[in-house]
């Protein structure tokens, strides 16, 4: 967790960061998992780490498409030599 | 259950609060803050559920995890993800900080006349909670305090706060609403004629996961709304996890698919119905000659045992709930990432 956390803060790119904050997530819900057992009450945080892990990935799809749309945009901005990605 | 570490776990997860907060703010690319300001929500996930308010923790993932970052990223998308400092502003942003300031310091002032964290004796603990606590069996049937607190004997404010949703959804849909696709001004015209219908080849894998991803999503929401009586959840994370995989339908194929089957009026239509089923239910407890949203007079027209009639009204009442907030997150959504035109978008 630590050596994603750096990752997450000092990321060249923001790439770096989105995968790092993805693993993150995902840590976070073995997190949830173990706090569950040390309450004691696991069926409980089951059910957050469950809607946790299928909201997880929609930060990262929209994050690519927002790129896969950029990139498309940027040589219509510069208005010459645009090609079909 | 004396021995648990909650203390020291909750230390090092407000440093990483403060910490993910300072670095959000630092960062001069705006996507990168956005995803940052992410992992800012795991956290504070994690200390809800350190704390053992799973409810508030439920919320916390499934607005902050699925829908919060996305609303952003698709803003940023109709913006710019950089930063552009404004010349002259200095005399401003001394104002704003002095505001900031000196809120804080007025917020800060009042703290010593909290109780305690955990202060058995506090006013709240002393003689509200225990009434839930001992009542909520008995009275609605629901074992979970937070559903009845919510949606039973404090009906009122969450009414109020479902309309506050749905207040939002309007506002949010008379700001950024435009008529027509032909709103030229703010942006040049070639960029809306060579915007790339991209081929049905170009996500493939996004597409197939999605699509056997949906169906697991809303039936997981639905249970979440159906279930909140016994577990964590209810009409609210229901319904922001529904709207979730709407949202996901329409980033993982086009704005264009998602709304051909819910064209933009029934979306409105269903956003408003959520209130009105709320209202209703109480309205319908003045006619049947109770306070209003008192469910024990509804008892002769709802299935049942007599005294399950609340337990059965609080459901009424989350169904509702989650209609308002899935369809306020799915047309807040297309608002913010077509620009307003619900044509196209992120």
């Amino acid at each position: 967790m630590l050596l994603v956390l750096i990752r997450a803060i000092k990321g060249p790119t923001v790439i770096d960061r989105l995968v790092a904050i993805n693993v993150i997530g995902t840590k976070s819900i073995v997190l949830l998992l173990f706090a569950g057992i040390l309450f004691g009450q696991l069926e409980m945080f089951v059910d957050i780490a469950l809607g946790y892990g299928l909201l997880n990935y929609i930060v990262s799809i929209a994050a690519s498409r927002y790129y896969q749309h950029r990139k498309c945009l940027e040589p219509v901005h510069a208005a010459q030599g645009r090609q079909p990605s | 259950m004396p021995s648990l570490p909650i203390w020291e776990f909750d230390v090092l997860l407000l440093v990483l609060v403060v910490l993910f907060a300072l670095i959000s703010l630092s960062i001069r690319n705006l996507m990168g803050a956005a995803i940052v300001f992410g992992a800012y929500s795991f956290m504070m996930c994690l200390i809800w559920a350190g704390m053992g308010a799973v409810d508030v923790a439920f919320t916390e993932a499934a607005v902050g995890a699925g829908v919060s970052t996305v609303f952003i990223v698709s803003t940023i998308y109709n913006t710019s993800a950089t930063m552009q400092n404004k010349p002259g502003g200095l005399t401003f942003k001394l104002f704003i900080g002095l505001v900031v300031t000196l809120t804080g310091a007025f917020l800060l002032s009042a703290l010593p006349d909290f109780p305690e964290w955990g202060d058995s004796e506090s006013p709240a603990n002393a003689v509200v909670a225990p009434y839930y606590i001992k009542n909520t069996i008995t009275d609605a049937h629901v074992p979970n305090v937070v559903t009845s607190v919510l949606a039973d004997y404090r009906g009122f404010d969450t009414l109020l706060e479902t309309t506050v949703v749905f207040i939002a959804c309007i506002a949010i849909y008379s700001i950024l609403r435009t008529e027509t696709a032909k709103s030229k001004t703010d942006e040049p015209e070639e960029e809306i004629a060579v915007l790339p219908s991209y081929d049905p080849s170009d996500s493939l894998i996004v597409r197939q996961a999605s699509r056997f991803m949906i169906p697991f999503m809303q039936l997981f929401a639905l249970y979440v709304i159906a279930h909140g009586h016994y577990s964590p959840g209810g009409g609210f994370q229901g319904g922001v996890i529904l709207g979730a995989s709407l949202i996901l339908l329409a980033i993982s194929f086009d704005l264009k698919f998602l709304l051909g089957h819910w064209s933009e009026k029934s979306l409105m239509l269903l956003v408003a119905s959520g209130v009105f089923l709320y209202a209703a239910v109480g309205l319908a407890c003045v006619f049947m000659g109770g306070n209003y949203l008192d469910y024990v007079v509804l008892d002769p027209i709802l299935p049942g045992k007599g005294d399950m009639a609340r337990s059965h009204g609080i459901l009424l009442v989350e169904i509702g709930v989650g209609i308002t907030v899935m369809f306020s997150m799915v047309a807040i959504h297309i608002n913010l990432a077509s620009n307003g035109r619900f044509d196209r978008g992120l």
